[in-house]
């Protein structure tokens, strides 16, 4: 099977090995998002995907999270 | 016709790593202190008298090299090998055969030989092998001239006081470090190569090596670190105050503020308010003297102030020592022993205008002490200016490293510095702010380092605990954490030297190498989706082979060669062992790795291609492409293929077009880099009404009315 975002083997939740760790961390560091500013998932991911310092493979997760709904 | 040979009857033959270092030392040992130059084939040799009739002849690096037994590249494993000539390994090499010719010709009326190419792992090979192979097994027979300046003094002092012998530890020592190299590198490379070339059916060179592939995880490391990068929010808070008139900035006491509420709160609770001085505190501290250059650190502090890379530093050095300016700079030690006469170089150096107080200042000393640092090479001291000056002035990128190299050593023999830091606590509403100041009480070694000594005074009112200050604003500043930095080949290679992988000398050469073969790109290393795919492979289906425990475990058993407590042969034999089974597993996934590199590779040709989004349609690329009918190359947007975007733009016919990977600062469109042979490369704007024209043309039309 083909991970969600690009071509490569998914490994795990339909991810490859790379943006599946990607994932890990974007799921991770809401919790210190919320405690920072106390927003949403959705609110979250929306403002990771504008933020310019959010690394490439971080940013297609939240995109394609955005997109799917998915959590 | 070799005619001086024939008139000269039986000489000394020496042998020297560069044509440069031949004439030096010909030029120093001549008794008249011009020797006469002579050439057969285009190869350059020098002839001196002395106590006796000398031929020094160059070799011009490597003339051999390690090669497979067997011909032809289409195969793996090969782990038979022997020593050749470099013209007959490699395409590039055709001149070394005139070279060997000569050199071999000279070796038979000479009746001793020297081996004075430079005191290393490679000046000793590059000495032993035509000792061996061009001068018919004078190996054993041959002296050794050891000197870590090319000036006349030392050169003759080690022509006079020659080592009976070859450093056959060293020797070993660099076969060891060849040999393997070539075993991994070959193996490797040739699997990647055909599984790659046998699924695609294109041929791209695929290469890794021993010290590559572990140098290249690190950068996919970081790069993996970067891409997966998420951001936190953070906040900081500044509060301007105004004390003796002026205002100063504050920082509050916690930098990082890791919640909105909180943050609001302390600037709510601020604002408005007067505070007061509640605590100031005075530090004094000691600032040593830097150690001397080795070549890592001098490598290290060249990119910070210069921007020059490594390999460039590591050229520009060499030159300096080859003008015999500078000492040997492929050294790891950070000592400056007594022998190489500190004074004598300071009293040269004063007669330079620019250092000739500073130099006066140290020879007033009583004593000449300098601060070295811990490491230490067993065959060369520091990097240091031997005080010759240079016979014409130095321009350019000679000039900063000889003046950094010269400034260096002076800094070493100065005083340390005294500086002082204060901290003012201002407190407001419960809230505490820290004003800042640093100054030099006594500048010390700074003074002699000065161009070069990054540090920024910043100074203090005077002020006392209790004083009241006026708090003009209070600033809430929206932050977020950064991901780590790129990598750049200065960091790379410190990076290297502390995971103890790959040698001072290969190591700039090394990161080079990772660029030319697009595992990587940009000055911030990014790491290219090929550099990816051959670090996957390579944990994948051999990861001993990039494990960097691994490489640093190997590296220590080859040093151990050169202090007699290993034996190359028992290397050789346990990298044979450790490939054998890593090459045959990737025999049998070959179809499996070629898919994946072949991918890799068509991706990596792709992106060399791209040179940015359209700025017409903004959907599509602009892509560097060639037309079916002329086979001229231009620019055009790939959405053309889907009849959306006709936007195309003329380029050079000529020399070669790379995209800059960086939009113009003028207009924001792509850019891309000619380079023409012999010329300075430029960056081209395709936008033709880009406002850096428009200033550009305007330059140009006043020149032209001037």
């Amino acid at each position: 099977m083909k991970c969600k975002i690009c071509p490569r083997e998914a490994v795990e939740k339909g991810y490859c090995e790379l943006h599946l760790k990607a994932y890990e961390i974007v799921v991770k560091k809401y919790g210190l998002w919320n405690k920072a500013l106390e927003i949403s998932w959705k609110e979250y991911l929306r403002q990771i995907a504008m933020n310019p310092l959010t690394g490439e493979w971080a940013k297609e997760v939240t995109e394609y999270l955005i997109k799917s709904g998915e959590q | 016709m070799l005619v001086v040979r024939a008139k000269m009857g039986k000489y000394t033959l020496i042998i020297t790593e560069k044509p440069d270092a031949a004439q030096r030392i010909a030029d120093a040992l001549d008794t008249k202190g011009k020797a006469k130059k002579k050439e057969e084939n285009g190869v350059p040799y020098y002839y001196a008298s002395r106590d006796k009739e000398i031929v020094v002849v160059p070799a011009v690096g490597h003339l051999y090299t390690v090669a497979d037994e067997k011909t032809g590249r289409n195969y793996y494993p090969a782990f038979n090998f022997k020593w050749v000539p470099r013209y007959a390994a490699e395409k590039g090499a055709k001149h070394i055969r005139a070279w060997l010719e000569t050199i071999s010709k000279l070796a038979i009326e000479a009746d001793s030989f020297i081996d004075a190419c430079d005191y290393d792992i490679e000046g000793s090979i590059i000495g032993y092998t035509i000792l061996k192979y061009a001068c018919g097994n004078r190996e054993k027979s041959s002296k050794r001239m050891k000197y870590s300046t090319l000036t006349k003094g030392e050169l003759e002092k080690s022509y006079n006081e020659a080592l009976p012998h070859l450093d056959f530890s060293l020797i070993e020592a660099g076969r060891a470090r060849h040999e393997v190299d070539w075993l991994y590198g070959i193996n490797l490379s040739r699997a990647m190569t055909i599984a790659a070339k046998n699924w695609s059916g294109m041929y791209a060179t695929l290469s890794t090596g021993r010290v590559q592939g572990p140098t290249l995880r690190f950068l996919v490391a970081r790069e993996k670190t970067v891409r997966s990068f998420v951001p936190i929010p953070f906040w900081s808070i500044k509060a301007k105050i105004e004390v003796a008139g002026s205002i100063f900035e504050t920082e509050y006491e916690k930098k990082v503020v890791d919640t909105k509420k909180e943050a609001d709160a302390v600037v709510d609770a601020c604002k408005g308010k007067d505070g007061k001085i509640a605590k100031i505190e005075v530090k004094k501290f000691e600032q040593a003297p830097p150690t001397p250059f080795d070549l890592g650190s001098l490598q290290s502090e060249a990119y910070s102030l210069f921007g020059y890379t490594p390999m460039r530093t590591s050229s520009i050095a060499q030159r300096l020592y080859l003008d015999a300016l500078i000492s040997y700079p492929r050294t790891s030690s950070q000592k400056l022993p007594p022998t190489i006469g500190y004074e004598a170089i300071l009293k040269n150096l004063s007669n330079v205008r620019e250092y000739s107080k500073l130099a006066a200042e140290l020879l007033a000393k009583s004593t000449l002490q300098p601060r070295e640092g811990k490491k230490e090479d067993p065959a060369h001291p520091a990097i240091y200016p031997t005080g010759n000056l240079p016979e014409k002035p130095l321009e350019g990128q000679e000039k900063n490293i000889w003046n950094l190299v010269v400034r260096r050593f002076m800094a070493v023999f100065g005083e340390p510095a005294m500086r002082q830091s204060v901290n003012v606590h201002v407190n407001v509403n419960e809230h505490v702010f820290f004003l800042r100041g640093r100054r030099i009480l006594k500048e010390g070694w700074l003074r002699f380092y000065e161009p070069f000594v990054r540090s920024e005074e910043v100074l203090l009112p005077e002020v006392e605990e209790g004083q009241p200050v006026s708090v003009k604003q209070v600033i809430l500043e929206d932050k977020f954490t950064k991901p780590p930095p790129r990598y750049n080949p200065s960091s790379l290679l410190r990076k290297m030297e502390e995971a103890e992988i790959g040698t001072k000398a290969t190591r700039a050469e090394m990161i080079q190498t990772l660029y030319d073969r697009k595992y990587v790109r940009d000055e911030r290393i990014a790491v290219t989706d090929l550099g990816f795919e051959i670090i996957e492979v390579l944990k994948k289906y051999c990861p001993a082979l990039v494990s960097i425990r691994l490489t640093k475990e190997l590296e220590e058993r080859m040093n151990r060669i050169q202090l007699d407590n290993e034996k190359r042969e028992n290397i050789l034999m346990d990298a044979v062992d450790i490939l054998k089974p890593v090459i045959e597993n990737l025999k049998e996934k070959e179809d499996e790795i070629g898919r994946q590199l072949s991918d890799a590779v068509k991706k990596a040709k792709l992106e060399e291609r791209t040179i940015g989004t359209c700025p017409k349609c903004n959907t599509g690329k602009l892509m560097i492409l060639y037309s079916r009918k002329s086979g001229k190359r231009f620019v055009g947007c790939t959405n053309f293929f889907k009849g959306l975007c006709k936007t195309s733009f003329p380029l050079p016919q000529k020399g070669l077009v790379r995209p800059l990977g960086r939009n113009c600062r003028g207009c924001g469109w792509p850019t891309v880099q000619i380079r023409l042979r012999g010329k300075r490369p430029w960056n081209l704007c395709f936008n033709p009404v880009c406002p850096l024209k428009e200033e550009w043309k305007k330059k140009v039309e006043v020149q032209d009315m001037s």
